[in-house]
């Protein structure tokens, strides 16, 4: 068999398992576990789809989570709209900030883009905080509507959309764009002297991964129907960043099983919720010197070489 | 107008200290510290411990606390950032790894509420019209010495000598016969003790919490850029920027309003004059 026929024939079957999950066990606790494992999902595999491939390390990826999710929460509890609009506007308004970050930020070299990202998802943290006359401060907003009424449709419903952007951004990073922007993560000078567009690639694929972002932090919010301040904290850019390394930079299928793996783990180990930050922190000194090449996609890169 | 003078100058000698060992770190090293907030936490949280719990004298208690902090930043240095400095992203990360567990461990033992730090001395002035507490005098002058002693002791040294060398050229710094690893422990050090230096000084009028360190890290990170990245001469004049723009705001329309200034100088730098004021490079 070749590769790319082993790699649908795994996706069918990671998909089909992921959408087994909820009539084998059933219950409504599980399903949200899962629903909210699938949202940081597509938030490892937005990260991963710009940072991992070019190279670009994006330590504020909760910027845009926190916009998509706000953009939710304001247009559902301010303007009482139509829940569904939520998932459009969302990633529209998470594009605007990256377009607002990546234009300064992204046509240098060096760390500038990393750590202007971590300052502005900080900054973005006590905005929330200081207008709170608009967006509930410390409390957040709240009472936001389910987009649909049982949450198993809704865990259908997120399961499809990261299904979805899943397939999107591995087909891009697999075709001639993603040949480039991985060369832009091998030598960014040497792409520019071959006349291409560096700048260009970097900044369309920010704002596609912020745009997935966007959706995921919509479909949070509606699926725990609060939003707050804590959406844009350092720490959720950084499990992110964690889930990543787990899965293995730059395979996007990676990311995403970190981000199940490490989520089911801490559910799992309940006693240990209070430690989460503990055990993520332990889990990443352990992958950044035993493991760098993370743990998931080389996993699956050996289980295909068995197949082929 | 008096006081936004004297008020903004205590705020910029503290972001200096913290700016400079941040870019000090990044110039000699190439590591950019995310963990350099936490030893400003740790410093502050270092003197609450000693006073609070084993009753050490204050200015005893502040000595302790900026040295074992400058040793725990070497011993960072040596066993976690070593190993991993072929690449920029892992040393990133373990420098994170290493923030994160700072704060763990401090909520773990000290837990989430906000501590007090005694005063070093609680007299209040009286200058040029202005009241202000003696702590804010002594932060200021103390951060002056500890900057112009670090100035002394990069110019005039044979040690600092050989760190500037080896900020220059790594490589030809080595062949020179300076132990170019050995540099970057001692760089990570200082950096350390000053950050711990600004939190020592800082802890009697600010909330001592857990994530104190995260603030200050985005600070110094924006007057770095704006003073240009590695440059010593550019941080100071940033931190002159930083600390008397978000006091001027903070004054005249809201303390609030102040904690956007140091993104929004980041981005205007960036678009305007990337190098920052006192770069030389466009970039690294």
């Amino acid at each position: 068999m070749n590769i790319l026929k082993v790699d649908w024939i795994g996706a069918l079957f990671a998909l089909a398992a992921l959408a087994a999950i909820p009539l084998v066990f059933g219950s409504s606790y599980i399903i949200g576990v899962m629903t909210v494992a699938l949202c940081y999902g597509m938030w490892a595999a937005s990260w991963d789809f710009m940072s991992g491939l070019t190279g670009r390390e994006n330590f504020g990826h909760s910027l845009f989570i926190g916009a998509g999710a706000y953009t939710a929460g304001f247009l559902n509890v301010n303007f009482g709209a139509n829940p569904w609009w939520s998932l459009l506007a969302a990633p529209v308004v998470a594009v605007l900030f990256s377009l607002l970050m990546g234009f300064p930020t992204l046509r240098l070299r060096g760390p500038y883009f990393a750590l202007a990202m971590l300052s502005a998802s900080a900054v973005m943290q006590n905005l929330t905080i200081i207008f709170s006359g608009y967006t509930g401060g410390q409390d957040g907003l709240n009472g936001l509507f389910p987009i649909l009424d049982s949450t198993l449709a809704y865990y259908y419903l997120t399961l499809g959309l990261l299904a979805a952007s899943a397939v999107v951004l591995k087909l891009v990073a697999n075709s001639s764009w993603g040949l480039v922007l991985r060369a832009i993560r091998g030598d960014e000078a040497t792409c520019q002297a071959a006349g291409i567009n560096v700048n260009f690639y970097k900044i369309v694929s920010l704002v596609i991964s912020a745009a997935i972002a966007g959706l995921g932090g919509a479909l949070y919010a509606h699926y725990q129907l609060q939003v707050g301040p804590d959406l844009f904290t350092v720490v959720l850019s950084i499990n992110i960043i964690i889930m990543v390394y787990v899965g293995g930079m730059g395979s996007i299928y990676g990311p995403i099983g970190g981000a199940l793996l490490l989520n089911v783990l801490t559910e799992t180990l309940r006693g240990l919720s209070e430690y989460r930050l503990w055990v993520y922190t332990l889990v990443l000194v352990i992958i950044l010197f035993f493991l760098p090449q993370g743990a998931i996609a080389p996993l699956w890169r050996r289980i295909r070489f068995m197949f082929t | 107008m008096l006081q936004i003078l004297i008020y903004g100058a205590v705020i910029s000698a503290i972001y200096a200290l913290l700016a400079v060992g941040f870019t000090l770190v990044f110039g000699v090293a190439r590591i950019l510290n995310l963990a350099h907030g936490s030893f400003y936490a740790l410093g502050a949280y270092g003197v609450y411990a000693l006073t609070a719990n084993l009753h050490l004298p204050l200015w005893l208690a502040a000595i302790i606390s900026v040295l074992v902090v400058g040793v725990f930043g070497v011993l960072v240095e040596r066993i976690l950032v070593r190993p991993l400095r072929r690449s920029m992203l892992a040393v990133l990360l373990i420098t994170l790894a290493v923030a994160l567990m700072i704060e763990q461990i401090l909520l773990l033992i000290f837990g989430s509420e906000a501590r007090n730090v005694p005063s070093l001395v609680d007299t209040t002035h009286h200058l040029v019209g202005v009241d202000i507490s003696g702590q804010r005098l002594l932060a200021l002058a103390s951060s002056i010495i500890v900057l112009a002693g670090l100035w002394f002791f990069l110019q005039f040294t044979r040690l600092g000598s050989a760190i500037l060398a080896v900020s220059q050229d790594a490589e030809a710094a080595q062949y020179m016969g300076i132990p170019s690893d050995r540099m970057y422990s001692i760089v990570m050090g200082v950096s350390a003790g000053m950050a711990a230096v600004a939190g020592v000084l800082v802890a009697p009028f600010q909330t001592v919490i857990p994530g104190m360190g995260l603030l200050p890290l985005v600070k110094a990170f924006a007057i770095v850029v704006v003073g240009g990245l590695g440059s010593i001469a550019g941080s100071i004049v940033g931190a002159l920027l930083l600390g008397y723009s978000e006091t001027i705001i903070a004054f005249k329309v809201s303390i609030e309003w102040s904690q956007i200034v140091s993104v929004a100088a980041v981005l205007v730098t960036l678009v305007l004059r990337p190098a920052g004021f006192f770069g030389k490079r466009a970039a690294f």
